[in-house]
């Protein structure tokens, strides 16, 4: 219960879905966990409630899209708990249904450039200091997608974004390899509120996505999708670097 | 041989240059989307906005417009070229990276909503040098050697497979990535 005792992370949107799993995942082994989170409203609920199973969490308002804003989240984390171990980018915003002839680059493009693409410039350029700090503990976790591998029919411009972040991350896992900070992506399949809310509207879609998934279901953020963040995070994957972990339920066998 | 193929060639640099002085000529309306890739090696935490926004934000602006521009035009044929170092990844390239896998997935994409409107996308992947990128840069992305010797020319070793691709033989390829970089990266 405590892999992580003594290390602090960063988990961005994590005042929901995905973001929420890793984050309680990565508290209930002992780390220190900032929620960053775009609205206090949501974020503070989490950590209070980390805070109310044991756990050490503190939520932080920080907008992604913004260099100063995520800057200022790395700055208050080191202040308040003296170092930065591992910083997950989860938040994303976007990923409107479109055709990729009609896509329109203000509505269906700028919004995920910026929170996907742009945020890890933000967010590795901010902890970067500190993950070197923290050599073989250093780690940067990207949520990517499988759509980053294999292209969206449903949201065409949505996968170039994820799988920028792919690129990314095997560069900074050569560049930053030589500090021992690993650079690694996850691509999960998860129940986030998103596609909870898409279950809703279309049962089908569940159905569907149930069928063609070998284990049947769609991940849980914390129990499934949490613990390969974990596994990342912890010193059992200080020799993984570079790496998309599916986590699917083997819907896509791609890699 | 058919009609003469319309290659639009959207991008900057060598290999947007070598393919126009090259002429390819095919069987398909063809639109060629050269990658605008930035070459310059910069550590990640060194990277400016403004240099970012140049090697990410504005070519892919371009390269999403030169894709909506060939469906528009009822072309049969997209290619894209991009370098391996996008599958591959490269230190204090990753700006650059980062642009080349998002097009190269985003010819994805565009297979599975254009195939129905009667056009194939795929994408050719070239060694880096090509688009100017030092090689010394790039680093070793293989333990194993180049498995063919030295490339040849643009229009030796990367026009027959644009020519290949816009053959209307090609009809049912789309959505793949040819890696013609001389069995460097065979990681697709």
């Amino acid at each position: 219960m405590s892999r992580l005792a003594g290390r602090t992370a960063i988990v961005t949107g994590s005042g929901q879905g995905v973001g929420e799993g890793i984050a309680r995942r990565l508290a209930a082994e002992g780390a220190n966990v900032v929620i960053a989170a775009r609205r206090a409203d949501t974020g503070e609920p989490v950590a209070a409630s980390i805070r109310a199973d044991g756990g050490s969490a503190v939520c932080i308002e920080t907008d992604v899209s913004s260099r100063a804003s995520v800057q200022a989240c790395v700055d208050a984390t080191v202040q308040r708990f003296g170092g930065l171990q591992i910083m997950v980018h989860n938040a994303f915003r976007g990923g409107i249904p479109h055709r990729l002839e009609e896509a329109d680059l203000d509505r269906h493009w700028k919004h995920m450039s910026r929170t996907g693409v742009w945020a890890v410039l933000f967010c590795g350029q901010a902890a970067w200091p500190h993950l070197r700090a923290a050599g073989a503990q250093g780690r940067f976790i990207l949520l990517t997608s499988p759509s980053g591998v294999e292209g969206s029919a449903n949201i065409p411009l949505y996968s170039p974004v994820k799988a920028a972040e792919r690129a990314l991350a095997k560069s900074l896992a050569r560049e930053w390899g030589p500090a021992g900070v690993t650079v690694n992506c996850i691509g999960p399949v998860a129940a986030s509120p998103a596609l909870l809310a898409a279950f809703d509207r279309s049962p089908a879609l569940q159905d569907a996505i149930e069928a063609r998934t070998p284990l049947g279901r769609v991940g849980d953020p914390e129990a499934d999708i949490g613990s390969v963040a974990l596994f990342l995070a912890s010193d059992d994957a200080a020799f993984v670097t570079g790496q998309t972990i599916i986590c699917d339920g083997g819907s896509f066998l791609g890699l | 041989m058919g009609a003469t193929i319309d290659v639009v060639v959207d991008g900057e640099g060598v290999l947007a240059d070598a393919i126009r002085s090259a002429r390819p000529q095919g069987e398909c309306t063809t639109t060629v989307v050269v990658a605008s890739i930035a070459t310059r090696a910069t550590a990640f935490e060194a990277l400016t906005d403004e240099a970012f926004d140049a090697a990410w934000e504005q070519p892919m602006q371009r390269a999403i417009s030169a894709f909506q521009a060939a469906h528009r035009a009822g072309h049969h044929r997209l290619i894209a070229i991009v370098p391996t170092i996008g599958m591959s990844g490269a230190a204090g390239l990753g700006h650059a990276a980062a642009t080349a896998e998002a097009i190269r997935v985003m010819v994805k994409s565009a297979a599975r909503q254009w195939g129905a409107d009667g056009m194939t996308v795929n994408c050719i992947a070239v060694a880096p040098e090509l688009f100017g990128i030092d090689a010394a840069d790039v680093g070793t992305v293989s333990l194993a050697p180049p498995a063919l010797p030295a490339s040849g020319t643009v229009a030796e070793d990367i026009v027959p497979l644009i020519r290949l691709v816009a053959a209307t033989d090609a009809h049912h390829l789309t959505g793949a990535t040819l890696t013609a970089d001389g069995g460097v990266w065979m990681t697709a």
